[in-house]
């Protein structure tokens, strides 16, 4: 029989740590600890399929743990358990822990557990998989974005937003190393996924006074080897959230646009794109959380991606 | 509205008076279309000019040369003093009037302002007042004054400036009322943060392990079932005893599952974790009461002991693990203030503490002590501290040394303001790298001016 997966635990509260500790137990091979270092420890020590933190921790956030917890396992599958939803803490998870999933205290209990089995069988699949070969790096260590030394024709970048800015910006930081698509409207960008092949998008919430949201969940759901990039002013906790467990977006960068970080987001999501193509299996640990209905997915706008995705899935299917 | 006499008298003059002066000056508002009279008339025709209803008014002639230019004025108090010596108007009446005309007569130049106006003439005024005022535009005669109408001009201005200043004071006091009200949500809006938290880590320990022994009562249930039917069987003396066989074997397996899962054993420390993650809860939500008290009078005898301790609670996510807290709390009076405000004081000071404090050994030293007729309390930590320079604007209303959108700057400016309140004060320590201390005095009899900061 295969070995029970291995799950670490870290809380400041020990009474969290003995409840999760007793839902997870005889599953999994069980670690808790009150001490971040002590979890990086146990992270470097052995396999850790997956680690469930809290946010508000003396010492170190969660974010910051999950951070160098993906530096030292990449494969170790990363959850934030928290009390309150800071912006910040939410921000800082996704740029930095690019994390798997974002829990809220209190949560339901055997949603976690499927929660946390299915982080468990991504990263199974993904340590036996092997390591990935390190991608070539695509900024300089300023952090200014250098253009692969060949093209790769089919990789294209789709900007959605209605600020030209925007799309000046990305024009200049990729230059003719890809193919930059704009597009300023909610049917103009799913114009450009139907007739394109996206590797990345770089994406406002709102154009035209069309939420995008829904449209980023969708196409990850179906897509998962496009790689998102969020730029937007608006900062809503909840919207947020939602991109993550359900669009799993690889990066929220703030607005007016900074070059230098939009940059390096772009040079690293295209790292991550490409590791997804290289390995199918990869692809599992960007799995997004099934829409709730109706929330979204009765919008009409859920209606018309819902159309567009099943018009390209056939196409999907042969790369 | 000039007599014909009058024409009459004055056509020396009246040919070069100057255009209406424009009404919007202050003075021009007061002026007196009146034309001067000539330096060639005689005493005895100005005396009848003063009978005239036309300068019923009038304390004196104006008298201006020919090329406009005021030379002084006539008053009735100067012709009272010739007519009533003896043949006094036999004498001095045929003479002209620059004979007994006040050379330096009081004058205001149409284009000043009342106040200076009003000013200037109050100087030169004699009493009592026996003159009016020649008001001149660039050196020339435009028209009189009536010192009295100046005057009450003049308290018109103030009375309407008073009014003015009244509801110029009442704005700023609700523009003051709205950033203590901004102040006050913002800080409110740290506290929901930190308090959700609070809460929501215990909910989070309590609703999982109640659904967990949701899962040990199915579990209980089931095992219950199979011994039931188990205990049936053996009372039927009719029972195959492989059906009963089968059946201790059913109760068996499900009983060594359920043991297995230790979920059982562990029910008693579930149980104790709910109970105590509930207590937490219910003492969050009586701290939180206490510390607004917006169910009690504004007004009540409290322990600043208390007030620390339930202010404790809701600051506990900023100091919790990060720093150590030290309760030196002394044998204290209770004293008469409102809790709300004084524990809004004290959350300030101690979330400004915790603020301060950016290394792993923060301390936070609170101490009570009572001192006469006074309650202090001293809340020291050993954080950044502050340069003098900083020490001196900390009370200044919009002096903040945090970030954009991370302090109105209005915090210890309030607080200071609801000590004063209760006719205490708030005294502060500091050294740069070392750390800070506020001290806050409290009286024990509230003092009388305590109401609303």
């Amino acid at each position: 029989m295969n070995q029970k997966p291995t799950l670490l635990l870290i809380d400041d509260e020990e009474r969290i740590l003995r409840s999760l500790a007793m839902l997870f137990r005889g599953n999994y091979i069980l670690h808790t600890t009150t001490d971040p270092q002590q979890a990086l420890d146990i992270v470097e020590r052995e396999p850790v399929h997956v680690i469930v933190s809290d946010q508000r921790m003396p010492i170190m956030r969660g974010a910051e743990l999950l951070r160098r917890v993906k530096e030292k396992s990449p494969n170790t599958m990363r959850l934030l358990l928290t009390g309150y939803s800071e912006l910040e803490a939410v921000v800082a998870s996704v740029n930095e822990g690019e994390i798997f999933r974002f829990i809220n205290k209190p949560w339901d209990a055997a949603e976690l557990r499927s929660t946390v089995q299915q982080a468990a069988e991504i990263s199974r699949s993904l340590m036996s998989a092997g390591p990935v070969a390190p991608p070539q790096p695509l900024f300089t260590d300023t952090g200014s974005f250098v253009a692969p030394a060949f093209v790769q024709p089919e990789e294209t970048l789709l900007v959605i937003d209605d600020d030209a800015e925007v799309m000046k910006a990305v024009q200049e930081i990729v230059g003719p190393s890809m193919s930059v698509l704009w597009a300023r409207t909610l049917d103009q960008a799913m114009e450009a996924l139907e007739r394109h092949e996206i590797s990345l998008i770089v994406s406002e919430l709102v154009v035209n006074r069309e939420s995008v949201t829904p449209l980023l969940k969708l196409l990850k759901a179906q897509h998962p080897e496009v790689v998102t990039i969020v730029l937007t002013p608006f900062q809503d906790v909840t919207v947020f959230i939602g991109l993550i467990n359900q669009g799993q977006v690889f990066r929220l960068l703030p607005k007016p646009v900074r070059r230098g970080p939009l940059g390096m987001s772009i040079g690293s999501a295209l790292r991550h794109h490409r590791a997804l193509r290289a390995a199918p299996k990869l692809r599992a640990a960007y799995q997004v959380e099934k829409i709730r209905e109706p929330e979204e997915a009765s919008t009409t706008v859920a209606t018309r991606v819902l159309g567009l995705l099943s018009r390209i899935r056939g196409r999907a299917a042969t790369t | 509205m000039t007599t014909d006499y009058a024409v009459r008298c004055m056509t020396a003059a009246a040919h070069i008076l100057p255009p209406p002066p424009t009404p919007s000056s202050d003075i021009g508002k007061l002026l007196l279309d009146v034309a001067p009279v000539s330096p060639r008339l005689t005493i005895d025709a100005a005396a009848d000019l003063f009978l005239k209803p036309e300068y019923a008014r009038m304390l004196c002639l104006p008298i201006a040369g020919d090329d406009g230019r005021p030379l002084g004025t006539l008053s009735r108090h100067t012709l009272n003093g010739i007519f009533l010596r003896r043949f006094g108007r036999e004498i001095f009446g045929p003479r002209s009037v620059t004979h007994a005309m006040n050379a330096s007569p009081l004058s205001v130049d149409l284009g000043a302002g009342l106040e200076q106006a009003a000013a200037d003439i109050t100087a030169k005024l004699g009493s009592p007042i026996t003159e009016d005022f020649i008001v001149v535009d660039q050196g020339r005669y435009v028209g009189m004054g009536i010192v009295l109408d100046l005057i009450s001009a003049l308290q018109q201005r103030v009375d309407q400036s008073s009014r003015e200043l009244g509801e110029a004071y009442r704005q700023l006091q609700a523009s003051q009322a709205q950033l203590v009200q901004s102040e006050k949500m913002a800080s409110l809006g740290q506290m929901v943060a930190g308090v959700a938290h609070e809460i929501n880590t215990p909910l989070g320990y309590v609703r999982n392990n109640v659904d967990m022994i949701r899962g040990v009562f199915g579990q209980l249930g089931e095992v219950l079932e199979a011994h039931e039917q188990l205990g049936q069987l053996l009372t039927d003396e009719g029972a195959d005893e492989q059906v009963l066989s089968q059946q201790m074997f059913q109760c068996n397996a499900l009983t060594t599952e359920l043991r297995d899962s230790k979920l059982l054993e562990d029910a008693t420390a579930l149980f104790d974790d709910t109970l105590f993650g509930v207590d937490t809860i219910k003492e969050l939500v009586v701290n939180l009461r206490n510390f607004t008290r917006l169910d009690q009078a504004r007004l009540g005898d409290v322990s600043l002991n208390d007030c620390l301790d339930q202010t404790l609670t809701i600051a506990n996510n900023v100091l919790k693990g990060r720093v150590a807290v030290i309760r030196r709390y002394g044998e204290i009076p209770r004293i008469r203030c409102s809790p709300s405000q004084i524990n809004q004081v004290l959350l300030n000071m101690m979330t400004n503490a915790a603020q301060a404090i950016e290394h792993d050994e923060g301390k936070l030293l609170l101490k009570t002590e009572a001192e006469g007729a006074w309650v202090r309390v001293h809340i020291q930590d050993n954080g950044k501290g502050m340069p003098q320079e900083v020490v001196a604007k900390i009370f200044d209303p919009f002096f903040t040394t945090k970030p954009v959108g991370q302090g109105t700057g209005l915090g210890l400016s309030i607080s200071y303001q609801i000590v004063q309140a209760h006719g205490g004060r708030i005294d502060v320590v500091s050294e740069a790298g070392r750390g800070t201390k506020f001290v806050i005095s409290l009286p024990v009899e509230a003092a009388a001016t305590m109401g609303s900061p």
